[in-house]
């Protein structure tokens, strides 16, 4: 179990790692281009930048519209967004990871806030499920990741809480380190395949939706031309 | 804002199947707005031949890709949807809404999509579902307030834009719409509403009387004046209908003393492009480039219209030279303007009654006109009261997106698509509701009657009208009965055109 454990954490985590990176990197990329295509097609070339940059503020600071519908499911949501991101990034075992891979590492949060989030976030995580579940509305547009995400999410939540405070039987803790590690890398590769991509793409669905409505100048006469349907009546 | 779904009845009367049977048949569909015959056979095919050349073409492509890798499926945007709010019926969810263009998309346009669906032989386009989006894109009303709330920033109505552009593209198209722009253009008239020059004429100069008798004022509608800084195009159908919000306008150009006119190579403001083609759009809006070239004039002055307003405004740029086209202005900006540099002096109170206002989608959604006319109603009316949520948050008329102009859909808009909109205009217990709009005050005047509310919708310049204060100077006295030539005091102040 060392040796998988070892192989799970050293050369699997940098690969699954890399994938992650590199994955978001080439649908950001690929998002950008596209843009830029499209924007230098555009016949109005005014971005609204006040507009587009404050709308995209407002979700990615939700404070000002999440009270006026489901508020509840949305403060859960916010707060399962932070406990997923800020737990495992400033977990001070991480950083201690990150330190002796990469020579340096950040600022940590204390022991015991770690916890507090990560029974939060555990806590969190199943209500986004049962929300989902409950909601007649979520129920009719969820496709199976949709309900499985929340679920998938937590898991290494719960193993990194039983590693860290249920440490009587080694067996149980190198198991439950080796579902946590392995639970990681799968949800890393995952990332820029599904709807999580969401963490990249998202800041950038304003402009997307500015520039989309930015036509290019001749569009009658190539898209007639191609479905061969120049100088044709209306 | 809590909406109560339609019941049993009310459903089966928006629902109501309202095209002869063998109609149906022939065409293979199952829509409830009227479509001009077209080629049935094979419409799969080509529905994704002409959504692949529109996509080649144009920008949809980015946008879309970026939109199926991110959406997150909150349902969030259900909370938003008049449509939903009123059917509760999943279909109209609009994220549910998206993804049946979206799936086509995945399906037939992405690599991984079309792998997968080779291996696994499915999803491939299906006319049921060909006929799904015919209907669901057009129960939409393009109103952008689900994108609004869409934490992802998914912007359904550019997905409903498309989806109607590919399918009026194999001929499927809300006649009304696709009529009326034939003669646009490629008619006599050159305009929507089919109004012959003369007509037009005619009916000016009967206002222009009728102004002067109500007034006392010399109150012109300039016509092909050149050089003139603003060229007028109102939605046309106000030369037939909007008689009063027309007057008001050139009541405040009166006062002002600018210089404006209304060509007659071409007068119409609508674009139904806006709603079912990007390429009419483009060749509608060049009409208004074309026609103010001709009369050398400096901008694009757009009446109360909201989606007029919207494709002038931002699709004269895209087609007609970029930031060297002529700038666009609505009415109620320049009227604003006008008021605030004190070149027109407005009436305290002079509305007694109480009055509320309609943001039309089309000019707040985008926070382009919130303030202006809110201030210049409260500058005249003694009661003015807000409707509840509003301006970019406001809620649709329910005839957006071009459906008020299918009139045979009208218990569905009056019974589905204005519910909302219905309780939130009861609510202000409001005499007058103000809707800067022709689209708007078209489904707002069938709501009010269908729903059975006591609520005039007027413009914002039908009440200006009566709120204005005329320099002395300009009143003339009244003609005597015999109509021997008394000359007005102060002659065609509008028409001037070196101001
Ligand atoms: S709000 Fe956005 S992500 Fe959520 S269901 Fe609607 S479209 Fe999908
Ligand atoms: S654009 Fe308006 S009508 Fe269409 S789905 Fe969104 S909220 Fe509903």
């Amino acid at each position: 179990m060392d040796a998988l454990l070892e192989f799970a954490t050293g050369p699997l985590f940098r690969l699954t790692f890399a994938i992650m990176i590199l994955g978001l990197a080439r649908i950001l990329i690929l998002d950008l281009y596209g843009m830029w295509e499209a924007y230098r097609k555009a016949g109005d070339k005014t971005i609204p930048w006040g507009l587009t940059i404050s709308r995209t503020l407002e979700w990615i600071f939700p404070v000002k519209r999440v009270i006026n519908h489901r508020p509840i499911y949305s403060i859960v949501a916010i707060l399962f967004h932070i406990g997923l991101l800020i737990t495992p990034t400033f977990l001070f075992a991480h950083v201690e990871l990150w330190r002796s891979g990469l020579g340096f590492g950040w600022w940590t949060i204390s022991p015991m806030l770690a916890e507090i989030l990560t029974i939060a976030t555990i806590a969190l995580g199943l209500l986004l499920f049962l929300g989902r579940v409950g909601s007649r509305n979520a129920r009719a547009l969820s496709r199976k990741q949709d309900y499985l995400w929340p679920l998938v999410l937590i898991v290494p939540f719960i193993t990194g809480f039983v590693c860290a405070n249920l440490t009587v039987s080694p067996n149980l803790y190198q198991l439950s380190m080796l579902v946590h590690v392995f639970s990681a890398e799968l949800i890393f590769v995952l990332v820029p395949f599904t709807k999580i991509a969401h963490c990249v793409l998202m800041p950038l669905s304003q402009l997307v939706s500015t520039i989309a409505w930015k036509f290019p100048a001749h569009v009658d006469e190539d898209v007639a031309t191609t479905l061969n349907k120049k100088g044709a009546p209306v | 804002m809590k909406t109560t779904p339609i019941n049993d009845e009310q459903r089966a009367k928006a629902f109501a199947p309202n095209k002869k049977p063998e109609v149906m048949e022939r065409q293979n569909l199952t829509v409830r707005y009227h479509v001009e015959d077209f080629e049935v056979e094979d419409r799969p095919r080509r529905f994704l031949e002409a959504f692949a050349a529109i996509l080649r073409h144009s920008n949809y492509r980015f946008a879309l890709d970026h939109f199926i890798r991110l959406s997150a499926k909150c349902s969030r945007c259900a909370t938003q949807c008049q449509v939903y709010l009123a059917t509760n019926d999943p279909d109209d969810i609009p994220c549910k809404r998206s993804e049946l263009l979206l799936s086509v998309y995945r399906r037939h346009f992405t690599m991984a999509g079309s792998i997968r669906g080779r291996i696994f032989g499915t999803g491939h386009l299906t006319d049921e579902a060909l006929q799904e989006m015919a209907e669901s894109f057009w129960n939409c009303t393009a109103c952008r307030r689900c994108t609004m709330e869409c934490p992802v920033g998914i912007d359904h109505a550019l997905i409903t834009h498309l989806g109607r552009y590919i399918l009026s593209e194999i001929g499927i198209a809300p006649r009304a719409l696709v009529v009326s722009t034939r003669e646009q253009l490629e008619g006599k008239t050159g305009n929507t509403s089919a109004v012959p020059v003369p007509a037009l004429v005619d009916t000016l100069e009967f206002l222009e009387e009728d102004m002067k008798e109500e007034l006392h004022v010399d109150i012109k509608f300039p016509v092909d004046v050149e050089n003139a800084e603003y060229v007028f195009f109102p939605a046309v159908s106000d030369f037939l209908m909007e008689a009063e919000t027309l007057m008001g306008i050139a009541a405040v150009f009166t006062a002002t003393g600018d210089s404006w006119t209304t060509g007659t190579g071409y007068f119409d403001g609508i674009n139904y492009g806006l709603f079912y083609s990007d390429r009419i759009l483009e060749r509608v809006v060049t009409k208004i480039d074309v026609e103010t070239k001709r009369l050398n004039g400096k901008k694009v002055l757009i009446g109360e219209c909201g989606h007029a307003s919207r494709s002038a405004k931002y699709f004269l740029p895209a087609h007609c030279g970029g930031k060297d086209a002529f700038p666009v202005i609505n009415i109620m900006e320049y009227t604003y303007g006008a008021w605030k540099a004190g070149k027109l002096k407005l009436r305290p109170n002079a509305i007694a009654e109480r009055v509320t206002y309609h943001d039309p989608c089309n000019i707040a959604r985008q926070k382009w006109i919130l303030e202006q006319p809110r201030e210049l109603l409260k500058a005249i009316c003694a009661d003015y009261v807000e409707m509840t949520p509003n301006r970019e948050d406001n809620i649709c008329c329910g005839g957006g997106g071009g459906t008020v102009s299918i009139d045979e859909i009208r218990p569905y808009r009056t019974t589905v698509g204005g519910l909302a909109k219905a309780d939130q205009i009861r609510a202000t217990g409001a005499k007058y509701c103000v809707a800067p709009c022709a689209n708007c005050k078209k489904q707002l005047r069938e709501l009010v009657e269908d729903q059975g509310i006591d609520c005039e919708i007027v413009g914002l310049h039908d009440l200006l009208y009566k709120a204005i204060e005329f320099d002395p100077s300009m009143i003339v006295e009244p003609e005597p009965e015999e109509d021997e030539a008394v000359e007005p005091v102060k002659p065609d102040v509008a028409g001037s055109a070196d101001e």
